[in-house]
């Protein structure tokens, strides 16, 4: 059986426990705080730097963004549910798709 | 059993058999933890390789959360003796990913186990699962105000010590041997034991994390790169943050000046004026860092010609050589480091010097610094942008410090990857004595012919550099076997012999690094 308060204390840091409480409403607790945590975490390490095309602003359909997270793309890695669950996948592709375009560097 | 839509079976196991061994999976770990159908199981198939991803495909993962689980998993493949592949995080790109290193093998995904279970900061230890990414190792070094620095490879933010060192990766600090920095294994044995490595084994003590060796045989090294046993913990040591660092680079403009660099570099490095692992990286792995791609100067097919590289070097300000190192400890240490290196250069007579200052947080220059002060990102993965296509394999000799040597690799590589049309991307990373000539063998996988070329390119890479005395260090899955025979048959018949005492089941992981029991040994 899953222990999700195992998968809390990792992620966040034993210290900080009473803080982690998720946002995500399931059946089990998400493994991430939220949508917008999973982006700076992961996806903002290539999507923000020129590695990966800009997704934020786009108003990419959550479904298509889930396809290309549990696919991978060309480079792009294929992510696994034991790392981004359902859930926290679910969130992201939320947050991605209503997202506003930044302006920095490789947000215009 | 009608949610099992995956055919795809471990060799000599009937559908029967393994259909009774997944029901044993799902009563020890639940149903959730057990995947066996397409749509779970593709995350697990995404390779960089040449080969038909097919090779690889799984026939299941499960993902297990404590120990006990893991030693439930190890119990019900010897009962139906289904081979098991380990991954921690599955990031380990451009050598296998998550996928097993034979068709039909079941992924134990130890992802979930993400416990941070102790780090002491006065002693500069951590403990940690096999899930534990760098990224939040370093986000509980920040939230806890603990001044201690990790040393990791590049795709730092969603990869883990733990799976690195197993398959003894690099990284860029002073400790960037991260072999040398594993202080206390605990590993789940073929026969359900857990055995602790070092101190670990001793009721009561707490000098796991700082005492590597414990008494008798030491055997920590040989569950690395192996298939003797399955990680759940493992310590290593971090370098206290010292209040200085000092990140800089020396841009060298001619391909030939890669002798002179490793005789500048290696003394330096020997008395540890400079301690941590120099880059040396060539004009290419710049180029892409920063965000440059072949398309923006060719279309032509083939290797990218002299000519329009020195143009990418001219136009991004790189060198053909490009020196990364960083000093660290106090004001006054720092700056009598430095004042050696810059005399050590005057001397050279050549190589452009730039600090953190003039760069002013540029690319490259900027996730090197990262890199080589532990700071997480994954600017590195820019490589894959060069051709594109999601091609990647590392080809990575070692070769001594010496110049000469360096200069005899670099050119027979660059012969080999340019006669098959593709490009030399490549640094060396200087250890103490030695160097990891790391090449990434980049290449279109969507193109069938190109990654043809790729394989055949590799082939010819592992041969060439074998008749030479050359060997890699290791390899993408593809490829273990056949490295393996690089090391020769003493060797192979030692660690056989190992197998069959540890492991007479052949379960655990059969075919890593060429070891299984159904060769022929």
């Amino acid at each position: 059986m899953k222990k999700p308060e195992l998968l809390l204390a990792g992620l966040f840091g034993c210290l900080t426990l009473s803080a982690a409480a998720p946002v995500l409403a399931d059946d089990e607790p998400a493994q991430w705080e939220s949508g917008e945590q999973v982006y700076q975490k992961v996806c903002g390490h290539c999507h923000e730097a020129g590695i990966g095309p800009v997704i934020k602003g786009r108003s990419l359909p959550p479904a298509y963004i889930e396809t290309i997270v549990r696919h991978g793309f060309r480079a792009m890695p294929a992510i696994r549910a034991s790392f981004i669950d359902d859930p926290s996948l679910n969130a992201v592709a939320e947050y991605v798709s209503k997202s506003a375009a930044d302006t920095g560097e490789y947000g215009d | 059993m009608s949610e099992q839509t995956s055919t795809v079976l471990p060799k000599g196991v009937t559908a029967s058999e393994f259909n009774t061994a997944v029901e044993k999976f799902r009563a020890l770990l639940g149903d959730d933890n057990v995947l066996v159908r397409n749509d779970q199981l593709t995350p697990y198939k995404k390779v960089m390789m040449p080969r038909d991803a097919a090779e690889n495909a799984p026939s299941a993962a499960v993902t297990a959360t404590t120990v006990e689980q893991v030693q439930g998993v190890v119990r019900i493949c010897n009962e139906h003796k289904i081979p098991v592949w380990t991954i921690s995080t599955g990031n380990n790109f451009g050598y296998g990913s998550a996928a097993p290193v034979e068709r039909g093998q079941v992924v134990l995904d130890l992802k979930k186990m993400n416990r941070i279970i102790s780090v002491d900061a006065e002693l500069g230890t951590a403990l940690v699962e096999p899930g534990v990414t760098y990224q939040q190792l370093y986000d509980y070094l920040e939230e806890n105000d603990i001044p201690l620095m990790l040393s990791f490879s590049a795709p730092s933010a969603i990869a883990g010590p733990l799976g690195n060192t197993m398959d003894r990766g690099v990284g860029y600090t002073p400790y960037g041997e991260h072999f040398l920095m594993q202080c206390g294994m605990e590993v789940v044995l073929a026969n359900g034991d857990v055995y602790r490595t070092g101190m670990g084994s001793v009721e009561g003590d707490n000098a796991w994390q700082v005492f590597k060796w414990g008494y008798g045989p030491t055997l920590d090294g040989m569950f690395t790169q192996a298939n003797y046993g399955i990680c759940t913990k493992m310590g290593f040591w971090l370098m206290p943050r010292p209040p200085v660092t000092k990140p800089f680079e020396i841009k060298f403009e001619d391909e030939t000046d890669i002798a002179d660099i490793v005789e500048f570099i290696r003394p330096l490095r020997l008395a540890q004026v400079i301690p941590n692992s120099v880059v040396i990286a060539g004009t290419l792995w710049e180029a892409a860092t920063c965000d440059t791609r072949r398309v923006h100067y060719t279309t032509e097919p083939g290797a990218t010609p002299d000519e329009i590289l020195k143009q990418i070097q001219k136009d991004k300000d790189l060198g053909a050589w490009n020196v990364y190192a960083c000093l660290y400890g106090t004001p006054e240490q720092v700056e009598v480091n430095f004042n050696i290196v810059k005399g050590a250069l005057k001397q050279l007579g050549k190589g452009k010097l730039v600090t953190e200052e003039e760069a002013g947080g540029t690319q490259p220059f900027d996730y090197r610094a990262k890199l080589m002060t532990g700071v997480p990102n994954l600017q590195e993965f820019g490589l894959y942008n060069w051709r594109g296509g999601g091609g990647s394999m590392w080809f990575a000799p070692v070769s001594q410090a010496r110049g000469s040597e360096c200069d005899k690799q670099y050119a027979l590589a660059k012969d080999i990857l340019n006669k098959h049309g593709l490009d030399y991307v490549g640094e060396f990373i200087v250890g103490w004595r030695d160097m990891h000539h790391v090449i990434d063998v980049l290449y279109d996988r969507s193109n069938d012919e190109e990654r043809k070329r790729a394989e055949a390119c590799f082939n010819e890479l592992l041969d060439e550099f074998e008749k030479r005395g050359y060997a890699v260090y290791r390899v993408n899955t593809q490829f273990q076997d056949r490295v393996a025979q690089s090391y020769g048959s003493t060797k192979r018949r030692l660690e056989h012999t190992l197998k069959r005492a540890l492991d007479p089941n052949n379960i655990l992981a059969p075919g890593k690094s060429g070891i299984d029991l159904n060769n022929d040994f």
